[in-house]
């Protein structure tokens, strides 16, 4: 330790915290109330996800023997495939899949679901894009090209939209946790979003970029941030976006 | 002989089985560093308190995702800051009140052997060279500091890597260093 940390390591002993209060009273009655996730069982059976990982590869009409699905990872409402040898994605965006463009307050009112506000402590978004019942996503545009795009879906297991996600083989995947939210990070490699629609379509999303995407099952919300930027950095566009108002019950 | 109170990770164990009783122990045990980092996230006592106890109840909540056997404060932490963070930013406060907020400097207290090295005016100018590096050099430097929290509580508190908190203290120590020159010993 050199002088000015010691000096720091003093300073400390100078500062006079406020006492602590005791947590204990106001936070033990809130104990008995709090759901225990951890004796909840996700609904969805892996047969399920084996049905609709078939109709994925079957709406890609990806060759057999490139479908090998190596592994995947569960999140929220989404779920990671990574496949083999899965071809590169044309860079061209068709922004148009998020939804229409709307005000924050007609997302709030028209979305259907809790969703996060923009991330605070940074630039707002340049556009707020609503498809009700399905997405909300924040974008910031830089020309016809988006830097950094947030969109939100809910994703409670047992919803009837899934979002699939399939990776190619270069993607790398780390599942982390964030805040004890679960987190997956895809880095490196192509990938494009699935939708599975309420009706039941597989539809493709075309609007996302072909930066990083970190993925966040919020409180029954996914988050998912795309951009070129890296980890740390998407996990601080999550965290400074509050959660939903309407989140904790 | 007394019996031995409870390790951390039996009380989790327990806890995760649904004993509130021992997750109520781990609350005792934990309150205050949490009440604090909140305090320095919130930058408001008031907020920092129900910041504090809502992470405690959502890190009850998830505690089914938490890894047995891995250390129960640093994860704590990281949902007391997140949480504190997001009321500040509801609020709509400036990080930079935060570290006033904290820094309520003892007047009358006897000091520590510590404390009499360092003369009133050279806290002065400590907490004032703090208070002059931008958010990410003084949130390390407290954490690691005032807070006295090692690298791995750091990096959960503040949602970064190791390595990036040992980077960023060294080029924030730099850089105060450059504000507040250092006391030769």
């Amino acid at each position: 330790m050199n002088g000015l940390e010691r000096e720091l390591a003093a300073l400390s002993d100078a500062v006079e915290w406020p006492d602590s209060p005791d947590l204990v009273p106001a936070v033990a009655p809130r104990l008995d109330a709090a759901p225990r996730r951890w004796l909840v069982r996700r609904p969805l059976a892996i047969a399920v996800v084996a049905v609709l990982v078939a109709a994925v590869l079957a709406v890609l009409a990806v060759p057999p023997a490139r479908t090998a699905v190596l592994d995947w990872l569960g999140i929220g409402g989404a779920r990671i495939v990574r496949v083999a040898d899965l071809s590169p994605l044309p860079l061209h965006q068709d922004l148009e899949v998020l939804g229409r463009p709307a005000t924050l307050a007609a997302a709030r009112a028209q979305a259907g679901f809790s969703f996060a506000d923009p991330p605070r402590g940074e630039p707002g978004p340049d556009e707020v894009r609503l498809a009700p019942g399905l997405r909300v996503s924040y974008l910031w545009r830089e020309g016809a090209d988006a830097r950094l795009i947030v969109t939100q879906f809910p994703g409670r297991a047992g919803d009837p939209a899934l979002l699939k996600k399939l990776a190619g083989g270069a993607t790398r995947i780390d599942r982390f946790s964030i805040d004890g939210d679960t987190a997956v990070w895809l880095e490196g490699g192509p990938h494009v979003v699935l939708f599975v629609a309420p009706d039941g379509l597989i539809r493709e999303d075309h609007g996302w970029l072909a930066g990083n995407t970190l993925l966040v099952d919020r409180d029954g919300t996914t988050i998912r941030v795309e951009g070129a930027l890296d980890r740390a950095d998407a996990v601080d566009v999550v965290r400074a976006m509050p959660a939903s108002p309407s989140s904790e019950g | 002989m007394g019996s031995r109170p409870p390790d951390e990770e039996t009380l989790v164990a327990r806890a995760k089985r649904g004993e509130t009783t021992a997750y109520e122990e781990l609350v005792r045990m934990h309150q205050g560093i949490a009440f604090r980092v909140a305090l320095v996230a919130a930058g408001d006592r008031g907020d920092a308190e129900e910041a504090a106890q809502d992470a405690f109840v959502k890190a009850y909540r998830a505690l089914g995702r938490f890894r047995e056997g891995s250390p129960f404060r640093p994860w704590l932490l990281r949902i007391v800051a997140n949480e504190a963070r997001n009321r500040r930013r509801a609020a709509g406060r400036r990080a930079g009140l935060t570290l006033r907020a904290a820094a309520v400097v003892s007047g009358d207290a006897a000091p520590s052997p510590e404390t009499t090295a360092l003369t009133r005016e050279r806290r002065d100018a400590l907490l004032g060279g703090l208070a002059a590096l931008d958010e990410r050099d003084r949130e390390v430097l407290v954490h690691r500091f005032l807070l006295e929290l090692g690298e791995d509580e750091t990096a959960a508190a503040l949602g970064i890597r190791r390595g990036t908190v040992k980077s960023r203290t060294s080029r924030a120590l730099d850089r105060l260093r450059a504000v507040v020159g250092e006391e030769v010993a």
